[in-house]
């Protein structure tokens, strides 16, 4: 039976204000970064052709929709509202805005899916983007010594392992957590990238399939908590 | 310099930038507010929800790393302030140089910046990129509320499994991005196991001598000395 709780009127209108600042900040933002090639055009009369730009357009389109589509509709499972609002605003999700909300919710103590959870995440995902922005801002001011200084071959190979080292980390956070739950998905993301060329956007829902799959069996045998 | 790469370093584009930065400042300091407010009333900490705003920052700043190095590598075919937009607005450098790709190959142009790259195929790669984050925005402004609703509803019949679940579908993203350097071996694997090792062992100290100021930077101390460990090895994988 679904208990009908009185908190609900309230956490509502606390929805109500998150969908609000989300809708509108998205779509503000969609507007802006149309600013750039609309500036190209009005103001310096730069516009490609129109078959040209139905061409990309089409292109573009017939790939972006089923990708944004699998994207949302797994995401939306793992982050809060705001959550989500910040990380379509901003972009880079997996591998800066998920991993740094994980660790807060571990370092808050709140569980990802319970109320609290929602709302730790979409505090650590806007602090995410507030560090993040702020790097970016400096990489663009220091954008000239900075291209020298990372051109050294020496420290080279750190920034081209940036990834690696941020998953070997990552990775071995879940495994300690729950090894049982990480070991058949990591299995077949490592056949899928070792035998297949198949983009993320094939690969991740497979991967997160798999493990739901396979958390459920282990649930139902009670041989995860 | 190419003339169209005069015309994307122009001020107005700095402008534009600067407008963005200012969105995305305000979306992060009103979502901060709000549920800091939502928290207390439900029973968090203060503290709780600082030291979290605090980890998620300080954990942030070395993966954001990998995007100023891909603004570096965009900036001599794109300009400055352009990846610079790009990168901030629901961004991901696959995704902008991909988008760019398709731009400049509906002209008939294969490759970013070289010869036949006009201001003509510049501004078309510029279209396709802003044309291409159309969908998930209009799916997430219109949809998210009916989704959050419906995933709603299943968790409520079953929290523990959704706690379970919640976990199962973090993994199966990441593992993901685990299983490119284990496949591709070499510097990436070396790299991605030193991460693991350090993890582990703070994971271990952090038990042990529960210092729980170490969960908070854990994440980061174990990415630089990884970082550092593929300096080191990368003269074995050369």
């Amino acid at each position: 039976m679904m208990e009908i709780k009185p908190v609900s009127m309230d956490t509502s209108a606390y929805e109500k204000k998150v969908h609000l600042i989300g809708r509108v900040t998205l779509i503000t933002g969609l507007l802006l970064t149309f600013l750039l090639p609309i500036n190209l055009w009005l103001k310096f009369g730069i516009l490609p052709p129109f078959k040209g730009l139905l061409n990309a357009f089409v292109s573009i389109t017939s790939l972006m929709i089923p990708v944004s589509l699998v994207e949302i509709l797994t995401f939306s499972t793992m982050m809060g509202a705001s959550a989500m609002y910040i990380a379509y605003l901003t972009g880079n999700i997996t591998n800066i805005k998920m991993p740094s909300a994980i660790i807060a919710m571990e370092v808050a103590e709140v569980e990802p899916s319970s109320k609290e959870g929602e709302i730790v995440s979409g505090i650590a995902m806007a602090g995410s983007v507030l560090a993040c922005e702020i790097i970016i801002v400096l990489g663009v001011l220091l954008s000239v010594p900075l291209s020298v200084k990372l051109n050294n071959p020496v420290i080279q190979p750190a920034f081209q392992q940036i990834l690696p080292a941020l998953f070997g980390s990552l990775g071995a956070y879940y495994f300690l957590k729950d090894w049982k739950l990480s070991i058949i998905p990591l299995i077949i993301a490592i056949l899928l990238s070792k035998f297949t060329k198949l983009p993320t956007a094939i690969t991740i829902p497979i991967c997160v399939f798999t493990s739901i799959l396979v958390a459920r069996v282990l649930y139902k045998k009670g041989l995860v908590e | 310099m190419n003339y169209y790469l005069t015309v994307a370093n122009s001020y107005i584009f700095y402008f534009c930038g600067v407008l963005l930065f200012s969105l995305i400042a305000l979306q992060a300091v009103l979502y901060i507010r709000l549920n800091y407010q939502e928290g207390l009333k439900i029973g968090l900490t203060k503290s709780q929800m600082s030291k979290a705003l605090r980890s998620a920052a300080v954990n942030s700043i070395v993966p954001s790393l990998s995007i100023v190095v891909a603004f570096l590598a965009m900036v001599p075919v794109l300009g400055i302030p352009i990846p610079w937009i790009r990168l901030s607005f629901l961004g991901s450098a696959p995704y902008e140089l991909m988008a760019a790709g398709i731009g400049a190959k509906a002209m008939g142009v294969n490759g970013l910046g070289g010869n036949g790259y006009t201001a003509e195929v510049f501004a078309n790669s510029v279209w396709t990129m802003c044309l291409g984050s159309i969908w998930a925005i209009f799916m997430v402004s219109c949809f998210l509320g009916i989704i959050k609703k419906r995933y709603a509803k299943v968790g409520r019949e079953d929290p523990r499994w959704r706690n379970t679940f919640v976990n199962a579908a973090f993994v199966g993203v990441f593992s993901i991005f685990i299983a490119d350097p284990v496949s591709s071996g070499g510097l990436p694997l070396a790299t991605l196991i030193s991460g693991a090792v350090l993890m582990t062992g703070f994971a271990i100290l952090i038990a042990r001598f529960r210092t729980s100021w170490l969960k908070e930077f854990a994440l980061t101390f174990s990415m630089l000395g990884a970082m550092l460990m593929s300096i080191l090895l990368a003269k074995y994988f050369a």
